[in-house]
């Protein structure tokens, strides 16, 4: 080990590193120790390519949406409402109990028309994000490979059923850092109504080390737990407090210069310090216009979860976090039955917030090194079981779904994919969930294929063995 | 000649294509030929050199020199390196074969099919690692006065050859912390620190560690190491998170048998087959804990709203087989599931035939009479009195249900009760009759999931016996691990690159299973097995020393890491076997090493940190951070609360809404205060319920086998420790305790609270710091920041 390149690195931690404060003392002494420097696991590091987005929002639409009632029309579908469908050659062996019994069509209860210079297909489900199509890009070919909620929303957030492993948002910060050390690097917005399958696991790190982990960020009250210390803690308390763990520490420090994790909690409690004044300030809603806050929605009810939330996420980009996830709450897209009313309620509470995101990004020029990706875990079909015709509403298709991508490194006016004459199957440029990974990963700088980390015997991946990327949509 | 070349190549073409097995080559080639040369030496009962030459698999097991053949490539068989003497003694002991002779077996063994992993390029890693341990000759070293066990010889050795010197002896208070959070997961009291350090007679320590290990917070400590292998929780995972109401007794099992030294083979014993072992020391009078033991296999997450029945059971096989040979096996079999393993010597087939072995189990909670230690009669009247409790709440919520809906029913239909009344904005009810509807039903609810908790059941297996065995337990190959991708049958069978062997295992019979489990718990707890004691003296070394001799303790093979001391790991794992299989034997022997008991700095860094930066050759203590559990433990004793009752259904923590709320299938109901002082052992394990504070400090992920925990160093772990609730109610208590033990006196009190939290007296500088930043404050107030603080402090989550 070179002994100079040794100290150089710690006395540039020390300088650069927040916790500097044993700097002085250790400048006029002699530095005997070898291995003491500080590696900040969330630094800001190169991308594998250059990069077309800075930071992502992932607006995770839990339950599944059905594509044919929202951005994939079938016309077939009205033509041939009610029809009995016999899909026993499509040798479905994923649901093998819904597709046993006789099914029929069901049209969709929703009128589609063609907005924006692409002509892209929205729903009267949507009306708000319509108006922004231009800006957006469709797959309307992804495939889900499993149709079981919580195996398809872990397929979906972590690219296997099994729970535990890290998620889309910890891979993304373990490859590029963060921006912004006074924030945590991947923030998780659920709506508490009902968190998804699994809670925190969906944003874990798993065998990836804890600093990758998904921040949970509150939208209604303290955005973080323990963020502030009980009230009767004054901030004078609280100063003397840190104040004596410093001293308290620096001495500790000095009689065991060896220890690099010494340094590293020091640096820590630093960031916890400044991310107490940096959070508040960041979500600051005071800051926000009347205007802005009304075009999310914020006033209303039925919109202001989801509305704030997409607020808070555009505050968080815009402030330099790398991953923002934003869940509607558990299975509400799930239409079983009725999917007219389950899809409207669900359609309600996210398109105007959605619009009001993505026209307030552009509007601040963020949208450029922004992406913004919109799926759930799979889609629905176009079809019910016969014997609950009377119930009108569609069941779990991992053959079809259809997702969209907007910001940076995104073509506009994009549609990719398309799905058979009834939108049960997609049919042409099918995509699986890895290949939204690898898109993602390789929009934001990163190689699916070089991203990896050992464990449990081999080099893990995201992606598994690797995953596509949609070429169609790149602008 | 151009013809007579032809001929010959299609001759040897048809006889391979007749087809002769390896079998066959043996019987009609090779055992003539040994029976009439060696076989009066190397026959079954007690062979020269341990080798039997009487069958294939005798040969292919081979002796105390490793596999006497290596099928298919005669130049790297030993047989016949011994017969051409190439190796000494040449063989036939004072013989010689004749050169025809020595062609023939040469021609026998290359005409037979190499086995699957031998066909790849030799690993002197694997050929260590597959055959058992030889009990390897103790080093002797120059500086043998440092050396007070074999362990120290070993380390010593491998220093002395870099150059390097061992640290100094850590210092007495340092080591009898490091020795008290290290065994029993909790802080020497200031007294106890005091008595060490006065205690100057030779064997002090030697008597301190055994004072630990026979304390029964030792198990609570030690439980937890495993617990996070076999990845214990109390609930399903995935969407229900259904509750395992008696999963405790499993906890509870792995705490008696650590406190026990239960030997580690009977351990093993009972958690793979306690329904069907016959070993002696198994007494029937402990059935029921064989019962609870069993719960090891059901521990893996649980889809219990599955569509696809068939598919969930695949998915509890795979994940037990995969689990199974991390833990026990420290070999990644999960790799071989959907392909021949990529880089260990793990065909598929192996996957499955080891997966076999479980083909007959099915999930089963069997009736399982509390033990006495267990407390019977208190848990049957905790049973009685939420059974009633259960009634009465239960009557009352109908009763005011009915109440509610008669009012309901004259404009409302029935069926929308249920929603109009958890809709606030309904106007139907009042705020007061919703808060009230709610108070009652969760009081019911609460009652009603507490019965079960109590019931004499363990969560746990059984077989299916036969004559239905063949038809549950037919196994097949899986193409891609996929249910449709159905190939060969397969029948149990242990990994053929460890026993040189791809014969179905023989299945003893058994009383109750179908006996498939016991082969494979008598193979994996066999002195014979290669792997099954290195792997779990790694782990045990692992815990102590900070590192396991190999660092990736679930994954001992191609991919995984080398060890450092590969003689110490052999000699600990036919010790501990010698020692009867005693955990206690070998935590003794290592905590006594001189190696355990340096120093965590070295007066010759500079020198050893360039020869050896990751300190893998031990030329000083590695540091720990204390883990999550001990964390919190620690902190409710120095404040002085932590409740030392043992044992019974999981608590559960007061934890944020936003984390235990929200859920649609069980509601999270708090336990008493005092109840929630107890070790964070004893705490409720929900999968998707994760306590912030154990989740920041990187507790065990409950849905994979965990080997090795994380020990980062992250923000959100500030604010949990300095800005939580419970930070700084255990502050407040702490102040008050430190005022009851010290005075009135400020400057005592600072003292005793250095002394209660880091097992020392602050220094001069020090005390003035304290005093200067706690001026201007009450006492109580004082010492409660002064709690926050060291509990904060470095030198209290870092042990040297």
């Amino acid at each position: 080990m070179n002994f100079d390149f040794a100290r150089r690195q710690f006395l540039y931690q020390s300088l650069t590193g927040v916790g500097g404060l044993a700097l002085l003392n250790l400048l006029n002494r002699d530095l005997s120790a070898a291995n003491v420097e500080t590696v900040n696991p969330l630094a800001p590091r190169q991308p594998h390519h250059a990069a077309k987005a800075k930071s992502c929002i992932f607006l995770t639409m839990l339950g599944g949406v059905s594509q044919v009632d929202t951005f994939d029309p079938k016309p077939a579908l009205t033509q041939f409402d009610n029809t009995v469908m016999d899909w026993s050659k499509e040798k479905n062996t994923d649901q093998p109990n819904l597709f046993a019994k006789p099914r029929l069509l069901l049209k969709s209860p929703f009128t589609f028309a063609k907005y924006g210079q692409s002509g892209m297909d929205v729903s009267s489900l949507f009306p708000h994000v319509a108006t922004c199509v231009d800006d957006m890009a469709f797959v309307r070919s992804v495939q889900a490979e499993n149709g079981n909620h919580p195996a398809a929303v872990f397929l979906m957030n972590t690219g296997s059923v099994i729970p535990g492993r890290p998620s889309m948002g910890a891979w993304l910060t373990f490859g590029l850092g963060t921006e912004n050390q006074n924030l945590p690097a991947f923030v998780v917005l659920p709506d508490f109504r009902s968190i998804p399958f699994s809670g925190s696991q969906q944003w874990g790190s798993g065998f990836l080390p804890a600093s990758y982990q998904g921040t949970v960020l509150r939208w209604k009250g303290e955005p973080i737990h323990d963020l502030k210390p009980p009230a009767e803690v004054t901030s004078d308390l609280q100063t003397r407090e840190l104040e004596l763990l410093r001293a308290y520490n620096h001495d500790f420090l000095q009689k065991h210069l060896t220890n690099p994790d010494l340094q590293g909690r020091m640096d820590a409690y630093e960031l916890a310090y400044r991310m107490q004044s940096e959070v508040p300030g960041a979500l600051d809603m005071s800051k926000e216009s009347e205007a802005t806050k009304e075009s999310y929605g914020l006033n209303d009810t039925t919109t202001e979860s989801f509305g704030k939330r997409c607020l808070m996420a555009r505050q968080l980009v815009e402030k330099g976090v790398r991953f923002v996830q934003l869940y509607t709450p558990s299975q509400s897209w799930d239409g079983h039955t009725d999917i007219a009313k389950n899809h409207e309620k669900n359609a309600k509470e996210t398109d105007q917030p959605i619009a009001a995101l993505l026209k307030d990004l552009k509007q601040r020029g963020l949208l450029d090194s922004t992406l913004v990706v919109w799926m759930g875990e799979f889609g629905r079909t176009p079809d019910n079981l016969a014997e609950q015709r009377a119930t009108a509403g569609r069941d779990h298709n991992t053959r079809a779904m259809t997702i969209w991508f907007a910001g940076g490194g995104i073509k506009p006016g994009a549609l990719v994919g398309a799905t058979d004459d009834l939108g049960f199957k997609a049919v042409q440029d099918i995509y699986r969930l890895r290949d939204v990974h690898a898109t993602v990963l390789h929009l934001m700088g990163l190689n699916d294929m070089r991203l990896t980390y050992y464990s449990a015997g081999r080099n893990m991946r995201l992606t598994d063995t690797g995953g596509r990327v949609i070429q169609q949509v790149l602008a | 000649m151009f013809n007579r070349q032809m001929l010959g190549l299609s001759l040897i073409a048809c006889s391979t294509l007749a087809g002769a097995t390896n079998t066959e080559i043996f019987r009609d080639r090779v055992a003539p030929i040994l029976t009439k040369n060696c076989a009066s030496c190397h026959s079954v009962g007690a062979p020269a050199s341990n080798l039997s030459v009487a069958t294939l698999d005798a040969l292919l097991a081979g002796g105390k020199h490793g596999p006497a053949i290596n099928p298919g490539d005669a130049a790297h068989s030993l047989l016949l390196q011994y017969v051409r003497g190439e190796k000494t003694p040449a063989m036939p002991l004072g013989g010689k074969l004749a050169p025809e002779t020595v062609a023939e077996l040469t021609a026998a063994i290359n005409a037979m099919t190499p086995l699957p992993m031998l066909t790849r390029k030799r690993d002197p890693h694997m050929d260590w690692l597959l055959r058992k341990p030889v009990m390897p000759a103790v080093p002797t070293v120059q500086r043998a006065s440092w050396v007070v066990n074999p362990i120290d010889a070993f380390v010593l050795a491998r220093l002395e050859a870099k150059g390097l010197a061992p640290a100094p002896p850590a210092d007495r208070r340092a080591l009898v912390r490091r020795v008290y959070f290290d065994l029993i997961g909790l802080p020497p009291t200031p007294n106890e620190v005091q008595a060490f350090a006065a205690d100057t007679a030779p064997d002090a320590y030697g008597k301190l560690v055994d004072k630990l290990l026979a304390d029964p917070r030792y198990g609570e400590r030690w439980a937890r190491h495993w617990l996070d292998l076999v990845r214990f929780a109390e609930s399903d995972g995935f969407a229900i998170d259904g509750e395992r109401p008696t999963a405790w007794r499993y906890r509870d099992y792995v705490i008696r048998a650590f406190n026990r030294d239960k030997p580690y083979d009977l351990f093993v014993k009972e958690q793979l087959a306690g329904d069907e072992i016959t070993d002696k020391r198994a007494k029937a009078e402990d059935k029921p804990e064989r019962a609870v033991a069993l719960g090891y296999l059901r521990m893996g997450t649980w889809e219990a709203d599955a569509n696809f029945k068939t598919q969930l059971r695949q998915d509890f096989l795979n994940e037990i087989t995969t689990t199974t040979g991390q833990v026990f096996l420290g070999f990644t079999v999960g790799c071989a599931r959907c392909h021949d393993h990529k880089y260990d010597p793990i065909p598929q087939k192996d996957f499955y035939r080891l997966q076999a072995f479980f083909a007959a189990t099915r999930t089963d909670d069997r009736p399982a009479p509390f033990l006495d230690v267990e407390h019977p009669s208190e848990r049957k009247a905790e049973f009685r009195r939420f059974e009633d409790e259960a009634e009465v709440t239960g009557d009352a919520a109908k009763k005011f249900d009915e109440e509610l809906k008669k009012k309901f029913a004259s404009d409302h239909s029935k069926n929308d009760f249920g929603k109009a009344i958890k809709d606030t904005k309904n106007p139907a009810f009042t705020a007061d009759e919703r808060k009230k509807w709610e108070s009652l039903h969760d009081a019911a609810r609460r009652a009603k999931e507490s019965v079960p908790r109590y019931l004499p059941l363990a969560y746990s297996v059984s077989d299916v016996v036969p004559p239905q065995v063949p038809a549950v337990a037919d196994t097949f190959v899986l193409g891609g691990g996929e249910l449709s991708g159905k190939g060969e049958k397969v029948e149990p069978g242990f990994l053929s690159s460890v026993t040189g062997k791809s014969e179905p295992a023989v299945i003893p019979f058994s009383g109750e299973g179908s006996g498939r489990r016991e082969a494979l718990a008598e193979w994996i707890a066999s002195a014979d097995n290669p792997l099954t004691a290195r792997v779990i003296m790694n782990r045990i070394w692992q815990h102590h020393f900070g590192e396991g001799i190999v660092r990736t303790p679930s994954d001992f093979g191609i991919n995984g890491d080398r060890p450092s001391h590969p003689e110490l790991l052999d000699w600990l794992a036919l010790e501990f076997i010698e020692k009867g299989w005693s955990v206690k034997a070998i935590h003794r022997l290592m905590l006594t090493s001189n190696a355990y008991q340096q120093a965590s700095e070295s007066p010759e860094l500079q020198k050893a940190s360039a020869a050896d930066p990751d300190n893998r050759l031990l030329w000083r203590a590695n540091w720990h951070r204390l883990e999550a559990e001990v964390l919190r433990d620690s902190l409710l004793a120095v404040s002085g609360r932590l409740q030392s009752e043992s044992g019974g259904p999981g608590v559960y923590l007061d934890i944020p809404a936003d984390v235990a709320g929200g859920f649609e299938f069980f509601k999270w109901f708090p336990s008493d205060e005092k109840s929630q002082l107890r070790r964070t052992i004893y705490t409720f394990q929900r999968r998707s319920v994760a306590m912030p504070m154990i989740e920041t400090f990187d507790g065990a992920n409950m849905s994979e086998s965990c080997s090795r925990r994380n020990a980062t160093t992250v923000a959100p772990q500030a604010f949990s420790l300095l800005n939580s609730e419970f930070t700084n109610s255990e502050a407040k208590h702490f102040a008050e305790r430190v005022i009851e033990l010290a005075g009135p006196d400020r400057e005592r009190q600072t003292e005793e609270s250095f002394l209660l939290v880091l097992g020392r007296k602050p220094t001069e500088a020090e005390k003035r710091k304290t005093a200067e930043v706690l001026a201007n404050l009450s006492s109580r107030e004082a010492l409660t920041r002064l709690g926050v603080v060291l509990f904060n402090s470095n030198e209290f989550l870092y042990l040297e």
